[in-house]
Formats: structure tokens, sequence, C-alpha cells
């Protein structure tokens, strides 16, 4: 547009050469067939995204997009329906529980069949999960109380729990939980032995090849660089309307940003809504759904060096003290909800209450309880993420200032994530900022990692270790009891734990983002879900 | 006598007639001012939120403000402190380190020499942002840090500058018949070599306070060097990338490094025309 409008302004004798640059650039242009734009409905979708992958073995990735790519590879036994709720058949057609929830019994569907064409068995179902459990990744404490996996015939599966869990079934919903081509992946290297751990080496071959009876399949992948899926032209339930996706490394919003608006990149879900107001290009949509993402600070009272003890009275002074609707205009411009308690809006027990208010009245009395009105400095080391559209620097300057008020004077470090994973696992940090995504629909992942009580990842690096006193001795049995009850009755109890984790303030929700997706116009289907991240299988582009 | 008086006319005349001189001096003054006097004129503060985030430049905030709210113009004249300290330390630092080993290495030769110049030989090799970079992480964030880093860079340039100035001065007869007369090492090397190796020192330090700002700002930058809410340049000009449609909030710090930088080179080049003989 902008060359027809420099042409006329130009004297004939120039307007040779800029025909001939124009020509120049359309050749170029031509040359990338991929990157630029096309009716073809057959085209790729190139996603610009910041790659967080880890591994693309189901047993061992556990990551956002790991999220994204093994729901689209790896069909799981069962799927979440778009309601973010309901568990819906996938290579189970059904299933059925004993009474008391211990032992689930899963029917395969026959006409399921990898992307390499062979039957989905029985026996594929229980080396998967087998070798989930056994791989010990990050997602493996789903089949803890796993007792056995049993396989009658073809078609069926029998799982024994060693205590009921009725979101079990839902946890299945996991994309880790993806079921895998057992005869091909032993094939080459894959285990799921007790010691699987350290004799399967699968995850070679799994970074080249994928083995799955999901929608898509793997075409390539390079590390920082791009990802590539493509139809599996095998498929046995519907086919997705879009034959390739192209997963292009990009670090942050703007260049995503300029990916889009330069029609490089078709779809992008990492643009913050600060950067978003500044898309002028009018082929560019910008959406914004719920999501169930956390982002959250965490005070750990057993970390080391600590200038004055962080008791309840000081961890509810500093609950008091944050500024929350302030933090959400800032980061995200207001496009968030605030908590009540560790657990997302719409999950069993969530968003039931009011979230703890903003008063620094409060703040400053319950300081000066806990003796420490003239206040402390406090190490806060954090990520220097900017996860869900939430720049985390930015947000622990405004909680920087927010805590001054009360005299409490935060330390900032911004660090990389591997410095301080390493940190809080070890000596412990004060106090941090960190965000959680789901990986099912159920809120019994949420007490397994912040609750108070021995066994949970915050729990350790709260310092429960050095000071048991921080548990609260009722929370496992609620676990339990609602693990146990029926789906309605569950809700409740849930919500009665989720009070007992806001009223530690340990964990300290500060906003639940929406989900943005930024897209050219023209593209459809794009949702959230509260299991796989992006759905790709319901993309469609015109 | 006369030669002195001779040489100070000179060198005034020099002086006045370099108008790159002036302009370093002032844009150099301007700045130590700021740096010394802000406190008692600053209209904001420059760490706390004082307008709504991300505001364009007006005639309440000359730079805008940043994403957090923050009065960017503020903050850019309090960066400067940041700048000039760590600039001067780190200068003075490698002046004084780099000087000695030079100054020994010239003047003992033999392997103390070899054994001096080799650990010069061995620091110059590594790319010095590489290097500065890998220091700075593995002390940990922070300015102090940073300072320790490129002081680390930047000492050798001042050894195997003034190593090559003693070399020179130690083979004079001025200094055999010194040698000849009985003075001992340490007064041959302070009181007849040193005097007459400064000048390059002197010369190349001035142009490296651009340099060095320009270094300890790009540490910052990549998250090395002075930690938030601290208004340094570098860390401002990378709240700036990530907020890249709102280009005021680099603009400011941008500029003021391109100033400083310039107002050093400025006074350096004028440095070396005045005082290094070989230019005449």
């Amino acid at each position: 547009m902008q060359l027809t409008n420099n042409e006329t302004r130009r004297a004939s004798i120039r307007r040779r050469a800029v025909l001939a640059a124009a020509a120049t650039v359309l050749t170029s242009f031509a040359a990338f067939p991929t990157l630029g734009l096309a009716a073809d409905s057959g085209r790729p979708l190139v996603v610009a995204r910041d790659m967080d992958l880890n591994s693309l073995d189901p047993a061992r990735a556990f990551c956002d997009t790991c999220q994204i790519y093994l729901s689209s590879v790896y069909d799981r036994l069962v799927d979440l329906s778009p309601d973010n709720k309901s568990i819906v058949p996938m290579l189970a057609k059904e299933w059925s529980a004993s009474d008391d929830s211990t032992v689930i019994t899963f029917k395969l569907d026959p006409n399921a069949k990898f992307s390499d064409g062979s039957q989905v068995e029985a026996k594929d179902v229980k080396w998967t999960l087998e070798r989930l459990k056994n791989i010990k990744g990050g997602i493996a404490y789903i089949l803890d109380n796993v007792q056995s996996i049993e396989t009658p015939d073809e078609a069926t599966v029998v799982v024994t729990l060693t205590a009921p869990n009725s979101e079990f079934v839902g946890s299945l919903t996991a994309p880790y939980a993806g079921i895998i081509n057992s005869d091909v992946v032993a094939e080459q290297g894959g285990n799921a032995g007790a010691d699987a751990a350290t004799t399967d080496t699968a995850e070679q071959w799994l970074l080249a090849n994928s083995a799955g009876a999901g929608p898509f399949v793997l075409e390539s992948y390079s590390p920082s660089q791009e990802l590539r899926l493509k139809r599996n032209e095998n498929y046995w339930g519907k086919k997705p309307a879009v034959a390739e996706f192209i997963f292009l490394q990009s670090k942050d919003a703007v260049s995503q940003t300029q990916l889009l608006e330069s029609g490089s990149a078709d779809i992008a879900m990492q643009v913050d809504p600060t950067t978003a107001k500044n898309i002028t290009n009018e082929d560019i949509i910008v959406e914004t759904q719920p999501s169930p993402n956390m982002v959250y600070i965490a005070l750990s009272p057993g970390a080391k060096n600590l200038a004055h003890p962080l008791d309840a009275k000081v961890r509810e002074a500093i609950a008091s003290a944050i500024d929350y609707d302030g933090i959400i205009d800032l980061t995200v411009d207001g496009k968030a909800i605030r908590l009540p308690a560790p657990i997302p809006v719409g999950f069993p027990g969530g968003g039931v209450g009011e979230p703890i208010k903003y008063d620094v009245e409060k703040a400053k009395a319950l300081m000066a309880e806990a003796g420490a009105a003239d206040g402390f400095k406090l190490d806060a080391t954090f990520p220097n993420v900017n996860q869900y559209g939430v720049d985390y620097t930015l947000m622990m300057q405004k909680i920087q200032q927010d805590l001054a008020e009360i005299n409490i004077e935060l330390e900032l470090a911004p660090v990389e994530f591997s410095v301080w994973r390493e940190k809080v696992n070890g000596d412990g940090i004060p106090m941090t900022a960190v965000f959680f995504a789901p990986d099912y629909y159920g809120s019994s992942q949420y007490a397994q990692y912040f609750a108070m009580m021995d066994g949970t990842v915050w729990y350790k690096r709260a310092g429960g270790a050095a000071d048991p006193a921080l548990a609260n001795p009722e929370t496992p049995k609620m676990l339990a009891d609602a693990l146990a009850a029926p789906s309605d009755k569950s809700a409740e109890l849930f919500e009665k734990l989720a009070a007992v984790m806001a009223n530690d303030h340990i964990i300290l929700p500060i906003l639940s983002p929406e989900a943005v997706f930024a897209f050219r116009k023209g593209i459809s289907g794009l949702r959230f879900s509260a299991c796989c991240n992006m759905v790709l299988a319901d993309i469609k582009a015109e | 006598m006369s030669i002195v008086v001779g040489a100070r006319a000179h060198w005034m005349k020099n002086l006045t007639l370099r108008p790159a001189l002036v302009a370093g001096l002032l844009i150099v003054g301007f700045w130590i001012v700021v740096a010394l006097t802000i406190d008692v004129w600053t209209v904001y503060d420059p760490l706390k939120i004082v307008a709504r985030k991300l505001q364009a430049p007006s005639l309440q905030h000359w730079l805008g403000t940043d994403a957090l709210g923050r009065d960017v113009m503020t903050r850019t004249l309090y960066g400067v402190r940041y700048s000039l300290s760590i600039s001067f330390v780190v200068v003075v630092c490698s002046v004084v380190i780099g000087s000695l080993v030079g100054a020994l290495a010239g003047f003992f030769g033999g392997w103390t020499d070899s054994v001096l110049m080799r650990l010069v030989d061995v620091t110059l090799a590594f790319p010095p942002v590489l290097l500065a970079m890998a220091v700075a992480a593995s002390l940990g964030p922070g300015l102090q840090n940073a300072a320790i880093a490129v002081i680390v860079v930047w000492w050798p340039v001042y050894a195997r500058l003034m190593r090559g100035q003693v070399l020179d001065v130690i083979s004079r007869d001025h200094i055999e018949a010194a040698r000849a007369g009985g003075a001992s090492s340490f007064r041959l090397l302070t009181k007849h070599i040193l005097p007459l190796s400064w000048t390059p020192t002197i010369i190349s330090a001035t142009m490296d306070f651009g340099q060095v700002v320009l270094l300890a700002a790009s540490l910052s930058f990549i998250g090395l060097g002075a930690q938030p809410p601290a208004p340094e340049w570098g860390a401002m000009i990378s709240d700036g990338a990530s907020h890249f449609y709102s280009w005021w909030i680099a603009f400011g710090p941008g500029m003021a490094i391109l100033m400083l930088g310039l107002g050093f080179n400025f006074i350096g080049d004028a440095l070396r025309d005045i005082l290094d003989p070989r230019e005449h």
C-alpha cells in the first residue's frame, strides 16, 4: 500500500526504480510461502510463542507448551469438554467406578487407532500409565495412589486405587497421561518397569517422532527455533481443519505482536493486554477468555536468614497490605480477577467467599501486634519472567511500594528461572512470586501442591521440615474426605479446605488472568482448555 | 622557570581554542551538578508512583511515565548518580591496579614481566562484554558486583599502556644516571620513571569513562547490574524494550548515555591533543 502512495509522488524517472524494488520485495516474500498470506485453508498456521518445552516425552515433559503439544499428538483415555468441567470420552468409550470409587474400569473405543494405523489396546494404556508413574516426572503424583492396573482383555483396563479418589478419572485428562503406542516406543528404548526412571531411553526418539493416537503428529522439532505438527491423516476421530501448525520461537509480547502485524505469524497467546492495545492492524483480532491460571505470592516462614519471623500475624499483615486491584490494573490492564484462595474459580470449592481486603490500617495494626511496627527487610527473589501477561518485575516493584507502607523493605532480586528453582528448593525464599496452571479439572492438584501438609511442594518450600507447626493436622483428612465424597458433596468439602489454605496466608493469590488470543482475521475456534491450554484440533482457518 | 610558564601558556591557548573540549566539559559538568544537587530541586520521587502508567511526554512529565507510573525524567536525572559513580570507581581502580602491574612488569623485566604480562594477555584474550557478564553472573547481580566485573575486564589495558611507557622511559640517560648514582629501585620508579609515564594513561582513562558508562549500562540491561527499582540507565532501557510502543521510556536514559559518553570522549580527545607530545 505504501509503495503505491510513494510511487504517485515520485517523478517518473524514479518510478522504474521503485517498481524494481517492489518486485524484489514481492519476490523475496514469495520465497517464503509458509510465512506469507495465502487464502488456501491447507496452508500451515504459524503460532508465535515463547516455547518453554523441557521435553516432548509425555512422561518427562512438564510445561505450558508441553500441554499444547502433548494434547494434540497423544489422545488420552478421557477428555475435558469445552465447558472446562465435564469429562467426556476419548480413547475410553465408557468407564465405571466401584461404589467406593477405588476400582475404575475403562472400556476402550474399538475405533481408536494410533497414527501408524495400529489398534489402541489395553496393554498400551497399562504400559503408558505405569511408565508415567515410574519415570517420576513432574505430573507422576496423579498416579501416586494407583495400586494396580489390570488388562482383563484387549479393550478393558481396570485401575485399582489405594484410597477413594473421585477426581482420578478427571486427572487422566492431563496431557501427560496421553496414551503411547507401547510396541513402537518399547522398541526405541521405552521401559515401564519400576526402574524406568533410569532404564527408559526413549526420550531422544520422542524428540523427533511421535507415537500417539491424537489428531496431529510431530513433523519436526528444532529446540529454541520451531516445532512443526502435521495433521494425522489416520486420525480415528474428527479430522482437524488445519493441516499443519508451525510454532515459531518468539521471546516476548512485542516480537510476537510484530510477527502478527507483519503477517509472519497467525496466532500469538503471550501478548499482554497493554501491548495488545498498540496493535493498529485491523486484520488482527485480540480476544480474552477466562482462564484457571494463577499468579501468586508465596511466603516462607522457614526460609533462612529472616530479619523477623514471618509468623501468622505478619503474614496476614502482608496479605492485607497488597493493593491487588492496583496490581491487576498495572500489569494486565484490569483483565484478571481476584481469587479468595489458591483454587481457581469454577473448580470444586474455588472462587467462594471474598478475597482478602486491601486494608493498610489493619495491616499496620497487625504488624504492631506482632511487635514489628518498625518493620524489617525481606528478601524477595523471584523469576524474571513474563507469565500470562504479567511482568513479574513490574508486579514486584508495585508490591515493594505497597509493603513500604507497613515498613517492610523488600529487597527485589529478579533471577533466571533455574536460579530461582534452586534457591526456593534450597535455602528457601522469604517472599517470592510464582504462577500455576492446572493440568486437569479438579481441586486435589491444588491441595497436593499448596496445602500445608506433609508431602506438598509448598509445605516443604515454606519450611515445614524445620517447623512442623506450619502444618494443619486436619488437612490430610479434609482432602481424603473431599476425594471420597460424591461430587456434589465434594465441592463443599474442598471449599472448607480452600478456606484453611487461604487462612494460612502462605500462598497469596494475586490474580487469575484472562487468557489472551491475538490472531489473524478468519481464524476461529480458539479456546483455552483447563487441561490442555490451546486446543489445536478445534482451530479453523478460512 | 620560563619553560614552565611557556608550557602553561601553550596549554591555556589550547584549552580555549577547542570547542569540543568546552562542550565536553559543559556536558560532564552539567551531569556532575545534577548528580550532586538533584535532591534539592527534584519535583518527583524517582521510586514512587506519581501518575498513571505509560503516559506520553507532557508538561507535567517531560519524558512521560513508565510502566509503573514513575516519572521518566526524574529517573533519568537520578540515573546519572549510578553511572558517574560506577565509572569513577571502575576507572580509578583499573588505573591503579593496571598501572601498578604494568610498571612492575616494565621496570623489573625478566620473569616478573613474563608472568604479569601473560596474565594481562589471558584477560585481554576474552571478549570484554562476555568476560564482564561471566564475572557478574558468578558474583551475583548487583551494582557493586557489576563494578567489580568491569574492573576485572578493564585493568589490563592500563597495564599494557604503563609497561610500554616505563620501557620507553627506563632507557633514557637520566635514568641511567640516577641508577649509577645509587638510587634504589623504589626511588627510581617513583621519582624518575612514573612521573614521565602518566600521560597516555590519563588520556586513555578520560576516554574510558564513557566506555565504562556504556558497559555498566549493558550489564544492567541484561539484569546483572542495578536491581529494580533503581533508576539505572541500562535497566531503564531494558524496561523500555519490553514496553516497545511507549518509546519515551528508553528515550531519556538512551539520550543520557549518549550525552555522557560523548562528553567524556570530547574531553579525552582534546586532552590527547594537548598532552601527547607525539601529536605536536
